[in-house]
């Protein structure tokens, strides 16, 4: 009788083809996933060829170190420590050196109050 | 005083060209590039820290930066305004590449030639000022050190390690997300705006100019030094310290629009007076070399000695989180003091090393931190590239 007959969706061949299907998309999905796949990967060259340009450069500078820069010398001996080569001089503090973060609105105000002192 | 110039400080503009791709928030390095997917993207100005790597990165060229090329060229029109002009050291490996040259080929001569056909009347160099920085920077992290060695006289000094701060991105990035680690930056200002206050007070002063009549330009690889330069603060000489900041790729669009056929000019130096730099301020523009710079600084000062070779190898590459230690005999303390250096390069990768300082756990005395990878080279004011793989 036609009513005790098995009516199956699926034969057992489709289901098995079909599971694994199934499966080896959620493993390949779940590699991307896990690894990441950028679909726009541009070469990075450039950044090493422009460093080596730099790099190039200061071998052929004459002088290579900041403290020998005789213009460095000349504006602390003329302008930020008249007389003597001394960083971090009241006018270089003045003029070369910053605050940060809440500190800066009473610096600003600092600076008004002392707009043409500077030169 | 209002001192904006800019017409807005919003500097990083996502364009109706955007086809919702997601790269731009795959490379921001704060998560302030946002949008569903299909939907047009926009930026969270609140975390946006205007390094300009989505506008470089961007497939499809869709986001812009605030531009103040007319007002440049309005004030090399007038005459009665003396414009000075200043150029980092990044943008000289990376102009050429604009004109069909090589990339990496160093254009320096060219461009300071360009720079006086544009019309400016004193061409200068910001790399005199990375020389200035490296004197101050490297004279606090000396003091520094002498005040954990127990040096008495410089009990006033900041704690260590001392982060830099040459890089405006990282500076907001530190402002916005860590005030407590604001005591380790150093206070030296970038060399940009060193240069803006020494321009406006001595040179002017040299030179017998008004610094009310002086405009002062800089040219940069950099999209965040636009925002540094309309920062409030940057009035030291009395004025407005830089008036104008343009890209490598604006000055290049600067001399196509003028006709200057750019790859046949010959090499010019820089004006004297703050136009001499070294080969320790070149390397500025690239991660590990304001570092390097300082380090063979403050190895001279400290020990007495002259090094025989000025390269420190240990600090160059190209990975984002770089660590080295460089021995430093201190000729005042009698002692061999092991610098412990860390250089970063690019801020998604900074979190780790600045939370590790705020809780004490860092062993680290001087540490460099550059926003773009790679350095201003890679700056988001540069040529864009855009070579698939």
């Amino acid at each position: 009788m036609s009513i005790f007959k098995e009516k199956s969706v699926f034969t057992r061949r489709q289901f098995l083809i079909g599971s694994g299907m199934l499966a080896a998309t959620a493993v390949i999905t779940g590699i991307f996933a896990k690894f990441g796949f950028d679909a726009y990967a541009v070469s990075q060259d450039y950044i090493a060829k422009r460093a080596a340009g730099l790099y190039n450069l200061d071998e052929k500078m004459a002088i290579r170190k900041s403290h020998e820069n005789p213009e460095i010398l000349q504006i602390y001996k003329d302008f930020l420590s008249p007389g003597e080569v001394s960083p971090v001089s009241e006018k270089a503090h003045h003029l070369l050196h910053t605050k940060y973060g809440r500190e800066i609105p009473a610096m600003i105000e600092e600076l008004h109050a002392h707009r043409h002192d500077a030169a | 005083m209002s001192t904006a110039t800019l017409t807005d400080t919003e500097i990083i503009k996502i364009t109706n060209k955007c086809k919702a791709c997601d790269h731009c928030t795959s490379v921001c390095p704060t998560g302030a590039a946002k949008g569903l997917l299909g939907q047009k993207h926009y930026i969270d100005y609140k975390t946006c820290i205007n390094c300009g790597q989505c506008l470089i990165n961007c497939p499809f060229g869709a986001i812009t930066d605030s531009s103040t090329v007319d007002q440049v060229n309005q004030a090399l029109k007038d005459p009665g305004k003396t414009v000075i002009v200043q150029e980092a050291p990044a943008v000289r490996v990376a102009l050429g590449e604009e004109f069909g040259l090589p990339i990496g080929t160093n254009v320096k001569g060219k461009m300071h030639a360009a720079l006086r056909k544009l019309g400016f009347d004193k061409v200068y160099d910001t790399e005199f000022a990375a020389d200035l920085t490296i004197m101050e920077e490297g004279t606090e992290l000396i003091h520094r050190v002498f005040k954990m060695a127990g040096v008495a006289g410089f009990e006033d000094r900041g704690p260590l390690p001392q982060f830099t701060s040459c890089c405006p991105a990282w500076i907001k990035y530190a402002e916005d997300k860590y005030p407590a680690v604001l005591p380790h930056l150093s206070s030296a200002k970038s060399p940009q705006q060193m240069f803006g206050a020494i321009a406006k007070t001595y040179a002017a002063k040299k030179q017998g100019v008004n610094p009310a009549d002086m405009v002062s330009v800089s040219v940069m690889p950099c999209t965040a030094k636009k925002y540094e330069s309309e920062r409030p603060e940057m009035i030291a000489s009395g004025f407005k310290d830089v008036d104008y900041v343009i890209t490598t790729r604006e000055l290049a669009s600067m001399i196509k629009d003028a006709g200057i056929d750019f790859a046949n000019l010959p090499d010019e130096e820089a004006d004297k007076l703050i136009g001499s730099s070294t080969g320790a301020a070149t390397i500025f523009g690239v991660t590990g070399g304001v570092m390097e710079a300082a380090l063979r600084t403050a190895y001279e000062v400290l020990s007495g000695e002259s090094l025989d070779k000025v390269e420190f190898k240990a600090v160059r590459g190209m990975q984002p989180v770089r660590e080295a230690t460089v021995e430093i005999p201190v000729k005042d303390l009698g002692i061999t003091l092991p610098v412990n250096v860390c250089i970063v390069t690019g801020t998604k990768y900074v979190d780790k090393v600045v939370e590790d300082v705020i809780a004490g756990r860092s062993n680290y005395h001087f540490i460099e931190v550059m926003n773009c990878p790679g350095g201003c080279i890679n700056g988001g004011g540069q040529p864009i590239r855009h070579e698939m793989y």
